[in-house]
């Protein structure tokens, strides 16, 4: 660690968005403008859902769970049915889990176009939140159609979801990813092919591969280092297994242009499953009937289950003494160790004009760190 | 689907075997399913199988948690590694007194255990011996019980704090406000 000396600057970011999705405070000393120490400071979202969870019957925690996160919050719906699922040994009705799919990767897509407009606002290309943001609306209007709620949706339930697609969804639903791949090419002359773009992101905030891997970092981000591992294909779970899609590969460098540039080539191919799974969706049941839900149990035991979100591997671990209640449930955000000990990092030497894009082109939440 | 299930196991059958002969019986090692192991493990022998991990691969620290079973009076302590190589979770779990025992820490092996080490000291009371700064992590000013404890009572904490005297009374028959119209609460 640099000395830090009587003539260095000290800089208070955020904790009003440093650039990320939240309110989250950094610490930084610096020399000039270069940084030499940086400190993250957690705390302002701290709810303590872990122990709210803990308080609740198993069902009513589906309209809490979800909370944890705003940018994507079916991901938390999702693992937990499936943890539930996992301990009681429940087979999901088929439908129910190509309806799965295809919300996770609406809300994928939704994620990421959340996340170019905020890696282009924090190096002043304002445009391109104002078209991103306007895009997701039509993918949020969709969810809003489904289940009633733009962002939390309370669509999941134990052994499926809570209620069947509205008639003529699956056509809206194409004609949405048809409009949302068409405007990839809008994207590409804004913004991801814009030479500001280019200047600024090529060769800042390097993760290499020995980083990522020191780090613990996953998703994008890792496979940005050129690392190709992807939850979906390693450890296929719902039924990912069926469908045909790549993991892009073409790039290595694991800085802040590749970070963003894998998840423009990654919205191609959650396009790609949506419209498979919309397909070959067959018809029958989508949940299954519990009797009580109050007096519902769940076998004793502990489980450990992971998915692929927008921001890397997020996971439930799961304990239960075999009660109507979760005796522990902790969530492992990928923002835990994206935005602390992998940003005390990277972080040094970059210039204070560069930390807010890094941070956002890491996809720091801070909600899934502090739970 | 049999013969492929098999051939899929054989990472975890062998990862199994290899923890068993290195560390003897006083380790239980079980194949949950396919990608997870779970291994129990006294405390003194927690950290020589995370390095023996560290060293086999497992570059990954997915997680460290803590799980408060009062009744027993212990602290389950859970520490999730994961290696590319192998696709395997392994789950190496121990047990110390909740009362008075603590855990040496584990950042000399593995760097990413320095936040989560410093969450479970603040949210369970454990305390990591040799951990260069465990103190305030989330919480800001917090004297009482550590509030993940599971005898942490929320609702005593919350009539104290927000001096609410009867919690029931007072959130659930405040009085309804009368309907002015739109564009009028408040």
């Amino acid at each position: 660690m640099a000395k830090i000396r009587d003539f260095d600057y000290e800089y208070f970011i955020g904790p009003q968005h440093p650039g990320a999705t939240g309110n989250m405070s950094y610490h930084v000393w610096a020399e000039g403008d270069t940084i030499i120490k940086i400190e993250p400071n957690l705390g302002y979202l701290h709810r303590g859902f872990e122990k709210l969870t803990e308080l609740r019957h198993w069902i009513k925690n589906f309209p809490l769970i979800l909370r944890i996160c705003v940018p994507e919050p079916d991901i938390n719906e999702v693992l937990y049915a499936m943890a539930i699922e996992e301990l009681n040994e429940i087979d999901v009705p088929e439908r129910a889990q190509y309806i799965r799919i295809i919300v996770l990767e609406l809300a994928r897509l939704s994620a990421y176009l959340l996340y170019f407009g905020g890696v282009a606002g924090t190096i002043g290309l304002y445009t391109v939140p104002q078209w991103t943001i306007g895009d997701r609306d039509y993918i949020l209007d969709l969810f809003e159609e489904l289940t009633g709620g733009r962002v939390y949706h309370i669509y999941q339930t134990i052994g499926g979801v809570r209620r069947d697609i509205p008639e003529g969804f699956k056509e809206r639903v194409l004609k949405t990813v048809d409009y949302l791949e068409k405007r990839l090419k809008d994207y590409d002359n804004l913004f991801f092919q814009h030479p500001i773009f280019e200047k600024r992101a090529k060769g800042i905030g390097i993760v290499d591969k020995d980083a990522a891997l020191r780090f613990s970092v996953t998703g994008p981000n890792l496979r940005a280092a050129g690392v190709n591992y992807d939850v979906r294909k390693k450890e296929p779970y719902l039924i990912y297994d069926r469908f045909q899609f790549d993991v892009p590969d073409m790039y290595k460098d694991g800085d802040t242009y590749s970070r963003v540039m894998q998840r423009r080539y990654e919205f191609e191919e959650s396009i790609k499953i949506i419209r498979q799974a919309a397909a070959d969706m067959p018809e029958g049941p989508v949940n299954i009937k519990i009797r009580n839900p109050f007096e519902y149990r769940v076998k004793e035991g502990s489980v450990y289950v992971k998915l692929e979100s927008s921001k890397g591997e997020y996971g439930f671990y799961v304990v239960s003494d075999g009660g109507v209640k979760p005796y522990r449930l902790h969530v492992r955000g990928p923002s835990f160790s994206h935005g602390l000990q992998l940003v005390r990092h990277i972080a040094k030497g970059t210039n204070i004009a560069d930390i807010s894009m890094i941070l956002f082109s890491l996809d720091v939440c801070p909600p899934d760190a502090e739970r | 689907m049999l013969k492929n299930g098999v051939l899929k196991m054989k990472n975890e059958e062998q990862i199994k075997k290899d923890i068993e002969t290195t560390f003897g019986e006083l380790v239980k090692v079980h194949i949950k399913r396919r990608h997870r192991i779970k291994v129990d493990a006294p405390k003194n022998m927690t950290l020589p199988i995370l390095a023996y991990l560290k060293q086999r691969g497992f570059h990954q620290f997915t997680l460290l948690t803590c799980v408060d079973w009062i009744k027993k009076g212990m602290f389950e302590l859970v520490y999730n590694l994961y290696s590319l190589d192998y696709n395997v979770h392994v789950l190496v779990s121990t047990h110390i007194n909740r009362e008075n025992e603590s855990m040496p820490t584990a950042i000399n092996i593995y760097e990413m255990a320095f936040d989560y080490e410093r969450e479970i000291h603040e949210m369970f009371g454990v305390e990591f011996e040799g951990h260069p700064r465990l103190g305030e992590f989330l919480l800001e000013d917090w004297k009482g019980m550590p509030p993940m404890r599971k005898d942490f009572d929320t609702r005593a904490y919350v009539e104290e704090k927000f001096n609410v005297k009867d919690l029931t009374k007072e959130l659930f028959t405040r009085k309804e406000q009368p309907y002015r119209g739109p564009g009028s609460n408040g």
